[in-house]
């Protein structure tokens, strides 16, 4: 039973159902901000969950972090527990960029990009001979030496040591932003806009001017890493994955590929480095230690690890999950509150669930149900 | 000359602490006693490697697990620190088949990464769980060897702690080996080890003999927690240090080799201990166990004693 007709894959039908699609992702992603610039606190079972707009930026910074570790992982197979040690140090590299030579955020990404590519692929190097699930414990190593390497005396003067760095710069939105005038309309609009504030106090301001800035950086990533893998390299990762002997007998120069998978991998996450430190103008070492990596990877298994869409809900649930886990005073029936290290125990736990129960992920998860709802046939051959 | 005095001026090493003997022979003993405690999580770690092909995150927790029974039972409840670090290794084992019966056994075993990352949420939720408990008050647990040192040169002591820690990661090796070299489960358990497929068609339980596996891990785990924790202090996150230092020891050594697990777990506290004293880099204890396993690694991708895996296709 199917709420609407087969569709051909590339037929009309088809591609109007696509556009409609996208339309409604990107009204949503539009509209949110001024949905929630006031934190949006639904209340359920008497507890009141938030959902403020600057998780959701920090969200968004997380979900760029998942698609980077999704390619040396997701795609190629490589398994890299030491994520974060790139994402912290992109964090850091626009953190001093801005602090010492006072450029602008988003111009730091024109040394974070290069930088951490090159980076990524002197990491990809030693990779090539260490294998499996030796990597993985390399990595996660050297994902646990990140904090020590910014606590170190020698560069202590510059990237604060213990105490993090505090980013002088803010992001103010700039005067030809109309999103005073956007949240007006939308106020006046009957229904709807009773959710919707009168006009936009200036932290508001900055907090939706934020937004969207980082949902364009991430639209942005996406898109090129989506061309990546979907031409000549993406086949070849995935070669690479699913039978290294098979590709390299078919011509795939497995070193190259593995090293660029890195080199790639590492610059979608320093991208990652740089949207964290400018939602929150302030970068520690601890935030990039290996509770990060093994956060990463939770997300990225969760969301679906080799798929694009997986990434997008593996930063949402690493981000929410924990946070709603500690909004949680009462669970319905008990008096227990979920404070505190449950939030962990429950990421823990659906972890394991969802590899039990869904391996895919939860990419997985709606691909089964779009393709009940709304199945689409393969285009039949012609001729 | 002039070289080796400017390397030396830029790792800031001194002359006099270089040809300081007694701070030598100071930082050995404190690198053996480390080490010895690397070694015993670092054996756990290639226990479960060996047997069955992944390397299992959760061990430290297991331990963590472990070291907080004994802290109940021998400070809470009185007994000896030795009798109540037994019970503890009794309680994790029974907890470790608890766990690989219901999270474990129903997964594929040829299928790696998987088991690597329920491994990693099972890390989540015991570390969690324990902070749930007992919360994350910091508490000390007894040593379960008397204090002082009965040879001292100095300041280098050989403490009863440090013989006591190095003559426990022995003995665990001299019975693991008498065990799995002249017990019937011993037998099974390399059967499984050396080839599951046709373990299981000799008729080897083959499940029982892996929770097995997983019970002798989780004990000799918490064995080498119990050791590592009077030299620190106990709180929920103590295991996850240890851990990566005890995952070093196993990579350096070699994941599938129990003599490599014991030595790669020397060589990291040696080199951790050595190394940081004399180059003085404090906060690099970390980063040079990584800077030792990356050139181990490079050189011989599978470890000091580490087989490779030869694969048909």
């Amino acid at each position: 039973m199917s709420a609407m007709g087969v569709v051909t894959a590339g037929s009309r039908q088809h591609r109007r159902r696509q556009i409609i699609g996208w339309a409604l992702f990107a009204l949503v992603v539009v509209l949110i901000p001024f949905l929630i610039a006031d934190t949006y606190s639904p209340t359920i079972f008497g507890n009141r969950y938030t959902v403020g707009l600057g998780n959701l930026s920090q969200a968004i910074g997380m979900m760029v972090a998942i698609l980077g570790l999704n390619i040396a992982t997701g795609y190629s197979g490589q398994l890299s527990l030491g994520h974060s040690f790139f994402v912290g140090s992109g964090a850091y590299l626009t953190a001093v960029l801005v602090n010492e030579f006072h450029w602008s955020y988003l111009s730091t990404l024109g040394v974070v990009v290069p930088g951490l590519f090159l980076f990524g692929v002197l990491f990809g190097l030693p990779a090539l001979r260490i294998q499996g699930l030796y990597l993985g414990l390399l990595t996660f190593a050297v994902a646990a030496v990140f904090p020590s390497i910014i606590r170190l005396d020698e560069v202590k003067d510059r990237t604060g040591g213990s105490n993090g760095l505090q980013i002088e710069s803010d992001l103010v939105a700039p005067s030809w932003a109309p999103l005073n005038t956007v949240t007006e309309w939308l106020h006046a609009i009957p229904g709807v806009g009773s959710r919707v504030p009168d006009g936009l106090t200036s932290r508001q301001e900055e907090a939706v001017y934020k937004y969207f800035l980082l949902v364009i950086v991430a639209l942005v990533c996406f898109w090129l890493v989506r061309n990546i893998l979907a031409g000549r390299v993406g086949r070849a990762l995935v070669a690479i994955r699913d039978n290294p002997l098979g590709a390299a007998a078919n011509g795939v120069n497995l070193a190259a590929y593995k090293t660029l998978s890195f080199g790639i991998s590492a610059a979608v996450g320093g991208v990652a480095g740089t949207m964290l430190a400018m939602h929150s103008g302030f970068v520690g070492p601890d935030e990039f230690g290996f509770a990060m990596a093994i956060l990463l990877i939770v997300g990225l298994i969760v969301g679906g690890a080799g798929t694009l869409h997986g990434a997008v809900v593996g930063g949402l649930a690493i981000r929410f999950v924990p946070e709603w886990s500690s909004q949680t005073q009462t669970l319905p029936g008990t008096d227990t509150a979920l404070e505190g290290p449950y939030g962990t125990a429950i990421l823990g736990a659906l972890l394991i669930i969802i590899i039990f129960a869904l391996p895919g992920g939860a990419a997985q998860g709606f691909r089964r149900i779009k393709a009940r709802l709304m199945p689409v046939a393969p285009q039949p051959p012609r001729g | 000359m002039v070289v080796l005095a400017s390397v030396l001026g830029v790792f800031d090493i001194s002359l006099d602490k270089l040809s300081n003997g007694e701070l030598w022979l100071a930082q050995f003993f404190r690198g053996l006693s480390d080490g010895a405690t690397y070694a015993s999580v670092a054996l756990a770690l290639v226990m479960i490697y060996k047997s069955t092909g992944f390397i299992n995150f959760a061990q430290g927790s297991l331990a963590l697990l472990g070291v907080y029974l004994a802290y109940i039972f021998s400070v809470e409840q009185g007994l000896p620190v030795a009798l109540a670090v037994v019970c503890a290794m009794v309680a994790s084992s029974a907890v470790a088949m608890f766990v690989e019966r219901v999270f474990i056994r129903p997964f594929p075993p040829d299928h790696v990464l998987p088991l690597v990352i329920v491994t990693l949420g099972l890390l989540l939720i015991i570390d969690s769980a324990v902070g749930i408990v007992w919360g994350f008050r910091t508490r000390s647990l007894p040593s379960m060897f008397p204090s002082g040192a009965p040879i001292e040169w100095g300041i280098a002591q050989l403490t009863w702690r440090t013989i006591g820690n190095l003559g426990t990661v022995f003995a665990v090796v001299g019975l693991l080996y008498l065990l799995l070299s002249r017990t019937k489960v011993g037998l099974a358990f390399r059967a499984v080890s050396s080839n599951l497929e046709s373990a299981r068609l000799v008729g080897i339980r083959v499940g029982p003999t892996l929770g097995f596996g997983w019970a002798l891990a989780a004990a000799i785990g918490t064995l080498g927690g119990a050791l590592v924790v009077p030299d620190l202090l106990l709180e929920p996150s103590i295991m996850l240090r240890v851990l990566i230092f005890s995952l070093a020891a196993a990579a350096l050594g070699g994941l599938d080799s129990m003599v490599g697990a014991v030595i790669g777990g020397l060589v990291v506290g040696l080199a951790r201990n050595l190394l940081v004293t004399f180059l003085d880099l404090s906060e690099l204890a970390l980063a040079t166990a990584v800077a030792v396993i990356l050139v181990v690694l490079l050189v011989r991708p599978t470890g000091l004693f580490g087989s490779t895996r030869v694969e048909r296709v």
